[in-house]
């Protein structure tokens, strides 16, 4: 059976050191470039809550309002890089200091690339150990064999709470019949997430919401795509949540 | 002429002083606000993880809190009131989205 990829709708994904990445170039200067954001450096030390649901970083492009003052003041960036914050035997590196023009030489640039980028860790050496994935790192197996242990309080920031209850699972049944359902999985996606992360803004309620999620929807960023397209394992690998489809698509001019 | 001087000196310091105190007390009422603040905002929001299972009554009075700390929100400062008006918006909407697949069940 040939299968269009245009039917799919999916992107061809980038090398995978580069997934997940995120680029803030708000505030670009002459002396610093846009800042460079590894999901996969982060995702590895903390869970998706502490950052998207108690820090407050938004999912999108220009939603959040980071800014030097804020991460000066410990938000944003600068709640958890305050030069003073430990995790294990690690202190995090301040981030946006006052006088961050007189220490550009160093500081700045572990953030804001620029000729004078100084990266503590690479993706290759950085993930080298962690169990792999047909594409990039197996992240439930590297927690699942203790490989990374995230984090999933800050003291001071984060609320305690219970864990969630009522976790559902849910079966959903796609429109096309040469792929299987979906079996979702509200208690994977809550060990790592919280309610308010998805609900309402990504998957609202039944009367806001469109009849049917189409992948051409979740291709371009919406409901599943909303992490499962650029952060989360690509939704290139079709067989990861419909049980016998392809294994993997990967992108425009593809053939099965 | 020195006892012109004294009092108008003696005047200057009394016009002077509750200006200075409102000053000083104005930082520690800013903290204190910023503290209840805070301290409704840990209490409402703590419960999203549980949700599902409280009652619509229970809902409701979250969602009419959420609503109460929300003009608050113009009394921290900048930064604060970025961070705070997400998490809240996240929060109350999770309540809310929560009532309603409740009236939807009942339908």
């Amino acid at each position: 059976m040939v299968v269009q990829a245009q039917q799919l709708y999916v992107q061809a994904v980038p090398p995978e050191d580069q997934f997940g990445d995120v680029t803030l170039d708000g505030h670009v200067t002459p002396n610093n470039g846009p800042v460079v954001f590894n999901h996969w450096l982060h995702r590895a030390k903390f869970t998706c809550r502490v950052c998207h649901v108690d820090i407050g970083f938004a999912m999108g492009a220009n939603r959040t309002g980071i800014d030097a003052k804020t991460n000066q003041e410990g938000y944003y960036c600068g709640a958890c890089h305050d030069g003073k914050r430990q995790f294990g035997n690690v202190t995090a590196f301040a981030s946006c200091q006052p006088d961050g023009v007189a220490k550009a030489n160093f500081t700045c640039s572990r953030c804001h690339a620029s000729s004078k980028t100084e990266r503590k860790y690479t993706y290759k050496e950085f993930t080298a150990k962690l169990p792999k994935a047909r594409y990039g790192i197996d992240w439930m197996a590297a927690e699942n064999t203790g490989f990374i242990k995230p984090i999933d309080v800050i003291d001071g920031i984060s609320i305690p709470k219970e864990r969630i209850k009522n976790r559902a699972e849910l079966s959903i049944h796609p429109q096309v019949q040469w792929f299987t359902g979906i079996h979702f999985s509200h208690e994977l996606h809550s060990k790592w997430n919280s309610c308010e992360l998805c609900h309402p803004e990504i998957f609202p309620t039944q009367k806001d919401a469109p009849a049917n999620i189409s992948m051409y929807q979740i291709a371009n960023g919406r409901f599943c795509g909303a992490c499962h397209v650029k952060v989360a394992f690509p939704v290139n690998g079709c067989n990861q949540c419909h049980a016998q489809g392809p294994m993997w698509v990967a992108g425009p001019g593809w053939v099965m | 002429m020195r006892k012109l001087a004294i009092v108008v000196s003696v005047l200057v310091c009394t016009l002077a002083w509750p200006q200075q105190l409102a000053a000083q007390s104005q930082p520690q009422a800013n903290a204190a606000e910023q503290q209840a603040f805070q301290r409704e905002f840990d209490d409402v929001c703590s419960r999203t993880q549980g949700a599902m299972s409280l009652t619509r009554d229970e809902l409701k009075d979250l969602v009419r809190r959420c609503d109460a700390l929300a003009p608050k929100l113009a009394k921290l400062d900048q930064s604060q009131r970025k961070v705070y008006k997400r998490r809240l918006e996240q929060c109350r909407g999770l309540y809310a989205y929560v009532l309603d697949t409740r009236k939807d069940s009942d339908q």
